[in-house]
């Protein structure tokens, strides 16, 4: 299979860096020539940049309630990587559903439909019943005209758009979460379900389990992780570098070859999108760009070679 | 003091002249090869640029030429200004981006956390126009239900919330429409200034609501001694409130080196408007700007002449192109007087645009505005 490689870009990792209100104010040595003009902004495109040129097919964005907003940094950075797949994550409560279709539109358009959308967990039944009309809603009004509804959150009567806004396919939809209701959503609105970092056999009855439930319905939904990594030349070094820096529990930490391993082994059990993160954003990217996605490309190859 | 020009984004393609009804700029209209943004290469294959490249081009000439930024439109069949503002935020370094919004289309919250971050991307380049009205049949499209006098209320009770947040900290409200527990925005995004607020609406509820939140109270175009009549009656109406309200206009302008050329231009342009253009004007609306405008019955006029309602003042802008009715035709001396009348009669601030928007940016970028002032600075030194 192919799989699809997204770079994690965290905004509310690293918030010192690039943050012109977190330089050092007085008492140093060096002359600091920095305007406020040279702000977080740059940092976050110097992220995606750092992506595009190590090949990762997209990037992903947490939605951090203290930062930045995901969106609106995706169109920030868009048309500095021309070839990058852009998943801002928000919840469904934003507002209204036609509105949030219509700006995924206008993205679409001007981006050459890299726009793909990640709806935070629900954190109630309230909200996840708000997510799941969000969607109906959404892709109603995209896929519909005129098109009419009436909810318990929403309520649209003639809707739906007019050339040219009806020229662009709906963005990808990326669900997560791991409880029953969660996962009985994604059997019935995502298009990929992300899973977080998990043991292969948990994981896989996870798809199984996820992969029936579509199926009553007729519908197929594709599979991803969100996995933490931490890689280097050799595995000490990996080593001692996720102690010095703190990681995650289940990040997956070792030489390039090994972790290739492990993830080309995710892919075997029909994980296809990989949303691959670590702390340090930018170094990070060349780390996991460079040397570990060439590796898992070339052992997903294979193992559809074999199938 | 100075008074700031904005220019206008086109959300809804653009045509090279108003003397042809076709939009051969964006994809509004069938691709050809006279369109552009997308246009076909030397194959006639799509050549990859979207309308989004010519947006750009067209914030780019605006903030060269003097602008201070531009409004960016919101309708059912236009680009959204949420979008295009983040898009064009690290291509351009002094344009503001007035985003035009219906407040009931977004969470309170949310939308002050988008604008915050739009804020920290562009260095504090955000400004809002909030729209309330319009309504009928649209407002149901976008999935709003409410009633025209309610969206009102919901408008000063979303701009409550939203600056409540913008404090930071715990900030609770328990309004008609919004309810809001402890949320704040967190101290990064807090830090940020307010964008400034420009609002539209003619009814009393607009007023009403203008009144407490606005920084700048926004109108089309309209007869000059009508126009001055509404806004003595709004900055009369904020001085009661115990505040102060700028008022500012939204008009657009056919300048050309001669008047002749000028008026040659709208005679082509209503020559060619279409039939289905005109039957289209004829519709309903529950906008009360709308309506004023409608009084004007362009599109029952047999020649363009029948429709200049004052010296360089023309009403039938809407049969050329969407949007409001009057306009300045003349040559840059005659725009230039007619800006310095506006001032002179209260007006605070302007929106000008013209068809095509990127030439023109220039044009009365170049032409116009350095004329501008001869009289009114007079009467700006003499108020000061």
């Amino acid at each position: 299979m192919t799989i699809q490689t997204y770079w994690q870009l965290d905004v509310a990792a690293q918030p010192a860096r690039s943050e012109p209100s977190a330089r050092p104010q007085a008492g140093m040595i060096f002359r600091d020539v920095r305007t406020r003009a040279i702000n977080r902004y740059d940092y976050y495109a110097q992220i995606a940049q750092a992506a595009a040129q190590t090949a990762f097919d997209g990037l992903f964005l947490p939605h951090r309630p203290e930062a930045d907003d995901s969106a609106i940094v995706a169109a920030v950075i868009a048309r500095e990587v021309p070839r990058l797949t852009l998943i801002p994550e928000f919840p469904a409560s934003i507002g209204s559903a036609v509105y949030a279709a219509k700006q995924a539109v206008s993205f679409q358009r001007a981006t050459h439909d890299r726009l793909g959308w990640a709806i935070a967990p629900a954190a109630d039944a309230e909200a996840l019943d708000r997510t799941e009309e969000f969607l109906t809603v959404a892709r109603g009004v995209h896929g519909t005209r005129p098109f009419s509804f009436s909810g318990t959150h929403f309520e649209v009567q003639g809707g739906g758009f007019e050339a040219p806004l009806n020229r662009v396919p709906f963005p990808r939809v990326f669900l997560h979460g791991e409880s029953e209701e969660a996962l009985a959503l994604s059997a019935r609105a995502a298009d990929v379900h992300l899973f977080g970092a998990a043991p292969v056999t948990h994981l896989r009855s996870l798809i199984e389990g996820l992969d029936g439930l579509a199926a009553e319905r007729g519908r197929s939904v594709a599979f991803g992780v969100i996995q933490s990594v931490l890689v280097r030349e050799d595995h000490d070094e990996a080593l001692h570098e996720a102690e010095r820096a703190g990681v995650p529990a289940a990040t997956i930490v070792g030489d390039y070859d090994a972790v290739a391993a492990r993830l080309a082994e995710l892919a075997g059990i029909g994980i296809g999108h990989f949303v691959l993160g670590a702390p340090a954003s930018l170094e990070e990217a060349y780390h996991v760009g460079q040397h570990l996605l060439p590796r898992l490309r070339a052992l997903t190859g294979r193992v559809c070679a074999a199938a | 003091m100075t008074i700031d020009f904005y220019w206008r984004l086109p959300t809804h393609g653009c045509h090279d002249s108003l003397r042809h009804s076709a939009y051969n700029r964006g994809d509004w209209s069938p691709p050809g090869p006279h369109n552009i943004a997308p246009g076909f290469d030397r194959n006639s294959a799509d050549d990859g640029f979207r309308y989004i490249d010519h947006l750009a081009e067209i914030a780019k000439a605006a903030e060269s030429a003097g602008f201070i930024g531009g409004l960016i439109p919101s309708f059912p069949n236009t680009d959204d200004p949420w979008v295009i503002s983040p898009l064009l935020a690290r291509e351009t370094s002094s344009f503001r981006f007035m985003i035009a919004f219906q407040p009931g289309f977004l969470d309170p919250v949310h939308a002050a956390r988008m604008a915050a971050s739009l804020q920290r991307a562009t260095g504090g380049r955000t400004v809002f126009n909030i729209i309330t009205g319009g309504g009928g049949p649209s407002q149901l499209w976008w999935g709003d239900g409410f009633s025209h006098d309610d969206r009102y209320g919901r408008t000063t009770e979303f701009l409550n919330v939203f600056k409540g947040v913008w404090n930071g900290g715990n900030f609770s409200y328990d309004g008609r429409f919004y309810s809001v527990a402890g949320e704040g925005l967190s101290p990064l995004l807090a830090a940020e200034e307010l964008p400034e607020i420009w609002f539209s609406g003619s009814s009393d509820a607009a007023l009403q609501s203008a009144a407490k939140h606005a920084d700048y109270y926004l109108s089309w175009l309209e007869p000059f001694d009508q126009l001055t009549e509404k806004f003595a009656r709004v900055k009369e109406r904020t001085a009661a409130l115990g505040g102060e309200q700028k008022c500012a206009v939204r008009v657009d302008l056919v300048a050309r080196a001669t008047e002749e050329e000028a008026w040659r231009d709208i005679r082509i342009g209503f020559e060619n408007v279409p039939d289905e253009r005109r039957a289209q004007l004829r519709g309903p609306t529950d906008s009360v700007g709308a309506a004023r405008q409608q009084a004007l019955r362009p599109s029952e006029a047999r020649r363009f002449d029948e429709l200049i309602v004052a010296p360089n003042l023309w009403g039938g802008f809407n049969l050329l192109r969407g949007g409001p009715a009057l306009g300045i035709v003349g040559s840059y001396e005659q725009c230039a007087a007619r800006l310095d009348d506006l001032i002179a009669r209260g007006t605070d601030a302007f929106i000008l645009a013209g068809t095509p928007h990127l030439e023109e940016a220039y044009r009365i970028g170049e032409e116009v505005l350095p004329l501008l002032g001869r009289e009114s600075a007079a009467l700006l030194r003499a108020a000061e």
